[in-house]
């Protein structure tokens, strides 16, 4: 048996992806210790874990990325490195070098890598040396309306606003027409402003109805780079992915190959260190493709390429924190049938609001070639101040018609209730010709489902649910009037006693 | 015990008999015919956290969730949610109506979430499409604007407030 690379790890995450990575220390032999904010002590990632700190109140800032007291409590604790997980401080250069002086191994890549990539106009110019292909749009930061406007008479409307350190659906506007120019821009530097600390926006062309294809990569320290293909996570609401799956149906063998090799060079050209994504802008009628930004981190959906894969991704990169090289080569790594994920979350699957709460029933899909990793159980409580994302179901087929057949059958498993899930719209999305024939694209539910009485509800009768509700309220009516009896029965029988008595 | 019920904007009236081995539960949509459903006990069956309903032919699993009026039932992934009213409430409800109560229009947060800004004050005109305030829940802002002309009769909810569900946010003055 190989000799752990780390004696424990700090988990500096919650939900689901805290509880991801602990099975992969537990795997290896390695400690974990979680932490936990006020409004997390029942999170499932605080049960499963070996030690548990409570490092501050409800909002994130004040707790998942107070980073002074995360680094305070994995010196306590004894921790020798921190896994950031996705989001909170995992792409925050100043935790990693805070981590170094700590002497505390950040498992991840370089504070250099994120700067490089953390800024997506810095990040463009990088990718043009490295001759990685990008959408036409301004030379860097736009700062003035004027400017703005400027920029779209030589690129033309539609274009996308972005806020320069933005990610994750914020700091976004498509703008199609220039009335609502002004509005957009100014709302993109407000939200830029206001999460990520700095209000730089640019613009670039807005490629209509693309695709969205990136792909796996990972690099050591010793200069292996190597890609794990690529992932399709062109289902997406609001910005945000909630169906991905790999192989990509759209992308055909010759061009897989250059999207990998176009991956491999950008992450080569900045010494990238560790587990990273490359995202790319697909036009499925061409098959061109863009480079969008690099997520310097693990994604929500890597299960997708582990299954497709057979390799761990977070035990890599736990294992090349260490120092050690990539366990793989190039010409190791093979794609064998087909993974879809599924993002469950806690919101109404018609307005996309979320839809915090306490769950009630809850019982998640078991059977062959099905994977979950989920942080829902009976009576937990999903709290407002974190993402409305509660779980992913993962299937393996050895076909995609087999991997979208055992997610219905999955997702037909899942009991939820007490919350809102949108388990019912993957249902639906799972049926849809476009989906089915793999043309659909990142509008896809932006233009198919944005109805207010979708397809999803029709499948069950009203009274079904007419009935069960009329015989709870009966139930419930019922009770109370029975509290009222023993009100008046206990009377009684204090007034009998009082007789008795005399 | 008879109810009415309501969803999605469609009404019906709803009795139930509860029998030793059965119920009986009859339903009328309004401008339509009685419908009466016998079903039996055991196919109405309570397992810990949810109900096992066989119902023509098809088997669901299904939980409610009721509070007040309004019952969420969840079934099969999906969810329906109506308001029900027992005779206790309909009287109330038919006394309110006789009483001449000012109708008011209210704002309610949808969701718990927290008050991110506010940008009207008692007394505002607000004209239909302005925005009325900025809530925040699990990483989403959501501007909440006005969906009529109104004007403000009282902000029941400051900046930095969190607030649950169907929490009054904003009064209008009734328009007359």
């Amino acid at each position: 048996m190989i000799t752990p690379p780390f004696k424990k790890i700090l988990i500096a995450n919650r939900g689901e992806i805290a509880i991801r990575i602990t099975r992969g220390c537990r795997e290896l032999g390695i400690a974990t210790v979680a932490v936990f904010s006020e409004a997390d002590r029942d999170s499932l990632h605080v049960f499963l874990a070996d030690e548990a700190y409570h490092i501050g109140p409800a909002p994130s800032k004040e707790s998942y990325l107070n980073y002074r007291k995360i680094i305070e409590v994995a010196k306590q604790a004894g921790a020798d490195a921190i896994h950031p997980g996705y989001g909170f401080l995992s792409e925050n250069p100043v935790f990693v070098r805070a981590c170094r002086e700590a002497g505390i191994t950040f498992i991840g890549p370089t504070p250099e890598n994120m700067e490089a990539m953390g800024d997506k106009l810095s990040a463009k110019a990088l990718m043009r040396k490295a001759n990685v292909p990008l959408v036409p749009g301004s030379d860097g930061a736009v700062e003035t309306v004027e400017e703005a406007i400027e920029v779209v008479k030589k690129i033309g409307y539609p274009v996308i606003i972005k806020a320069s350190a933005g990610g994750g659906g914020k700091g976004m506007r498509v703008v199609r027409a220039e009335s609502e120019l002004e509005s957009a821009f100014r709302a993109c530097r407000s939200e830029g402003q206001n999460y990520f600390a700095n209000p730089a926006v640019y613009i670039e062309r807005f490629i209509n109805d693309p695709k969205h294809i990136e792909i796996q990569v990972f690099g050591d320290t010793h200069g292996n780079v190597v890609h794990l293909f690529e992932r399709e996570c062109s289902v997406q609401r609001r910005h945000q992915k909630i169906i991905e799956e790999s192989p990509s149906p759209s992308v055909p063998n010759d061009v897989r190959l250059k999207l990998g090799e176009a991956a491999v060079r950008a992450a080569k050209s900045i010494n990238y260190v560790g587990a990273g994504t490359i995202e790319f802008i697909f036009d499925n009628q061409t098959k061109e493709f863009f480079f969008m930004e690099m997520n310097t981190r693990l994604q929500v959906e890597h299960p997708i390429t582990e299954l497709v894969t057979g390799y761990d991704l977070v035990k890599e990169q736990i294992w090349v924190a260490k120092g050690n090289p990539l366990s793989f080569k190039q010409s190791d790594i093979r794609q064998k049938g087909h993974a879809i994920e599924a993002r469950i979350c806690a919101e109404d699957p018609v307005t996309y609001k979320p839809s915090p709460g306490r769950i009630r029933a809850c019982r998640h899909p078991q059977g062959p070639f099905v994977r979950i990793d989920s942080y829902a159980y009976p009576g937990y409580e999903v709290p407002i101040y974190y993402d409305p994302m509660i779980g992913k179901v993962i299937t393996w087929g050895e076909t995609r018609e087999e991997a979208i057949n055992r997610m219905e059958r999955a997702l037909s498993e899942f009991v939820l209730t007490g919350i809102k899930s949108n388990i019912v719209l993957h249902k639906t999305i799972l049926k849809h010709p476009k989906f089915l024939d793999g043309s659909y694209t990142t509008q896809f539910i932006e233009k198919n489902f944005e109805v207010l009485e979708p397809e999803i509800f029709k499948e069950i009768d009203d009274p079904v649910f007419i009935i069960a509700a009329a015989i709870t309220a009966y139930q419930d009516r019922q009770s109370k009037d029975v509290r009222r009896l023993n009100v008046a029965s206990n009377w009684r029988r204090i007034g009998r006693k009082i007789q008795l008595r005399t | 015990m008879y109810f009415e019920c309501e969803l999605k904007g469609k009404k019906y009236k709803v009795d139930v008999i509860e029998g030793r081995h059965n119920w009986k539960v009859s339903l009328q949509l309004e401008g339509q015919e009685w419908k009466h459903y016998d079903i039996s006990k055991n196919d109405y069956k309570s397992a810990e956290e949810y109900v096992s309903f066989l119902f023509e032919g098809k088997s669901y699993l299904i939980d409610v969730l009721g509070q007040d009026t309004e019952y969420t039932v969840f079934t099969r992934n999906s969810f329906r949610t109506m308001q029900i009213y027992n005779d206790e409430m309909l009287l109330h409800r038919s006394l309110k109506k006789g009483g001449g109560m000012g109708g008011d229009t209210i704002l309610k947060a949808g969701m718990p979430g927290k008050v991110i800004e506010i940008f009207v004050k008692p007394g505002d005109e607000v004209k239909s499409g302005k925005p009325l305030l900025i809530m925040e829940a699990m990483k989403m802002e959501n501007e909440m604007r006005a969906s009529t002309d109104v004007k403000v009769k009282e902000v029941k909810v400051k900046q930095g407030d969190s607030v649950e569900s169907g929490a009054v946010l904003i009064i209008f003055e009734d328009k007359k």
